[in-house]
């Protein structure tokens, strides 16, 4: 998917790998060869060989938490055309949902990926809703042609964080 | 070590009651079970254990995942056989319980034990394991008791749905002479995944496989291997001291088996209480000590009586020194022992004294800390010495070596 448009970071919001906790990053009903690690790990993620693939059915369930409370701006999530996520929603600080109750709780948003998302283009988040993020989960429901397997190729958030310090630009200080 | 958050689906069905697998398919299962929940609560100190019966009136969570051990065997108790299985309601609450535990780092696994017929359709149970695998739940199936058409294939299709990277087992356990625990023990059950569990299972092997009787003197050189070394040299020596005894005995041609009787009972005495002295406190071993110095004071005395015992005095004279710092009053007989042979037949008259004091004798016995007073083989003894005593007073003067009536 290395084309057109997307890298586009947009003015102001810093690519939010850096905040993610990975310690307590879960996916449920991943396959154990293609680990969610493969869309979003920065490198693994640009890799078009590595996918994160659903197991038992086309539903995948990402907890996302982060190591500093942030605002999410907006998305970058791309796949095959066929296989890519279709419906998409994003729950803010709720933690350990299961596929059960991931329908008892209004989604804080909820995105359709069209084809062009799926090339890179980033969707636009409810700015609003995203204001104090700890934590994101991400309920992928279907996928473009309602098949069994859902294949994304790299999920990308894209924000800023709530205390303005960006820790890339803090440089070690050796002497007072 | 893995964290993991366990619930256990108990068959009570009616089917249960059936007494193929020793002593009733309820009882082998709750054993099972019992080794289980000790394996993984050891493998893991973190790791929690839940139970639920899936028969009766209905599917009920005995107790939820706690790494309470104590808790989760007195839930097991009182149990109600009765009822149909209803497997596919057993798994989902199973499910619903783990969802609800309370560190959401453990691991989830459901270990059902199947011991009635499945009523459900294969592809019921497919769905059920799909939608296990979706929420990372692992599933353990024992598969035992009926057997009917299709019930193998339907655990293992289950198990298939639900298999995610070897995280899940099934195991059939045929009716036979072996307990279902001792056949679970070597599963991947057991063993988890296989790591951790490892050294309870080994444990609880050695346990089950004869328990004591599997070693010499009762005691395991694993366990304790001082203990076990200790027993086998006085064992050794004994035995050593009783063949010198009855080589003397047979060479030479006098005396009182009373002395020799007294000297080789000191012996054993040394040796029981060096044996005692070193015994760990455990009910059955202390049984087994029990019946093994019973048998070495038996086998003791019929060898004193067969030959003459002035030669077992040297014996005991080697002795005496140990004995005495254990026991005055034994060190009481001894010296008296000593001072007989030293005499001649007037010795006898004391001995045989100090032997029909029968309170006398039952309280070194007493004093002897392995020994039971209570002991029939101990009481003929006694008996036999009263009627010994006897026979020599009225055969003083005779010096016979014989006296052995019994």
């Amino acid at each position: 998917m290395a084309s057109v448009v997307s890298s586009a970071i947009p003015r102001g919001q810093v690519d939010l790998v850096d905040f993610v906790d990975w310690s307590g990053v879960e996916c449920l009903n991943q396959t154990t060869s293609h680990p969610l690690a493969n869309a979003l790990k920065q490198g693994y993620r640009d890799d078009d060989g590595l996918h994160l693939e659903s197991d038992a059915d086309q539903q995948l369930l990402i907890y996302v938490p982060f190591a500093q409370v942030i605002k999410l701006h907006s998305a970058v999530i791309t796949g095959p055309e066929e296989e890519g996520p279709n419906t998409v929603k994003l729950f803010a600080n709720k933690e350990h949902m299961g596929f059960s109750n991931v329908n008892d709780y209004p989604p804080s948003d909820s995105l359709n990926i069209s084809l062009d998302n799926l090339k890179g283009m980033p969707v636009t988040l409810k700015y609003v809703k995203f204001q104090n993020v700890r934590s994101l989960t991400i309920f992928i429901e279907d996928n473009q042609a309602d098949g069994d397997v859902t294949k994304v190729q790299k999920i990308a958030l894209f924000g800023t964080t709530v205390d303005t310090t960006n820790m890339k630009d803090l440089k070690k200080i050796e002497e007072h | 070590m893995v964290l993991e958050a366990t619930m256990i689906c108990i068959d009570n069905s009616e089917w249960m009651r059936n007494g193929d697998y020793s002593p009733s398919r309820y009882q082998a299962q709750a054993d099972a079970i019992n080794l289980i929940c000790g394996a993984k609560t050891q493998s893991n100190p973190e790791n929690t254990v839940g139970v639920l019966t899936m028969a009766g009136k209905g599917v009920r969570v005995l107790v939820t995942p706690t790494s309470d051990l104590g808790k989760i065997l007195a839930c097991m108790h009182g149990l109600e056989i009765g009822g149909e299985m209803n497997l596919t309601a057993g798994i989902q609450v199973a499910q619903l319980a783990l969802k609800h535990r309370q560190n959401k780092k453990q691991k989830q696994r459901i270990i059902v034990f199947a011991g009635s017929p499945i009523k459900y359709d294969k592809k019921t149970l497919e769905a059920i394991g799909r939608k296990l695998k979706k929420n990372s739940v692992a599933l353990d199936v024992v598969d035992f008791g009926e057997s009917d058409d299709g019930k193998p294939e339907k655990l293992e299709a289950l198990v298939a749905a639900v298999n995610n990277n070897d995280n899940s087992h099934i195991v059939h356990v045929p009716p036979g002479p072996s307990a279902l625990s001792d056949v679970l023990i070597s599963t991947p059950i057991f063993t988890g995944d296989g790591e951790g569990g490892s050294g309870f299972a080994a444990a609880a092997a050695a346990a089950a496989a004869g328990g004591m009787s599997g070693f010499d003197f009762g005691v395991d050189p694993n366990i304790d291997p001082e203990l076990a070394l200790a027993l086998r040299i006085s064992m050794e020596e004994e035995r050593a001291r009783q063949e010198a005894a009855a080589k003397k005995a047979a060479e030479e041609s006098t005396k009182q088996e009373k002395v020799g009787e007294q000297a080789s009972s000191s012996q054993d005495a040394a040796m029981t209480e060096a044996v005692n002295t070193s015994a760990v406190v455990a009910d059955d071993k202390k049984q087994n000590l029990t019946d093994d110095e019973a048998a070495l004071l038996e086998q003791a005395l019929a060898m004193s009586m067969d030959g003459a015992k002035s030669t077992s005095v040297d014996i005991a004279d080697a002795d005496m020194s140990d004995a005495t710092a254990e026991d005055p009053e034994l060190a009481y007989a001894l010296q008296m022992s000593v001072q007989e042979t030293a005499r001649d037949s007037s010795s006898q008259s004391e001995m045989s004294k100090v032997l029909e004091d029968q309170s006398f004798v039952s309280s070194i016995l007493n004093s002897l800390p392995g020994v039971d007073p209570n002991d029939p083989s101990l009481k003929d003894f006694l008996a036999s010495l009263q009627g010994q005593s006897e026979t020599q007073q009225k055969q003083k003067e005779d010096e016979s070596e014989k006296g052995g009536d019994k």
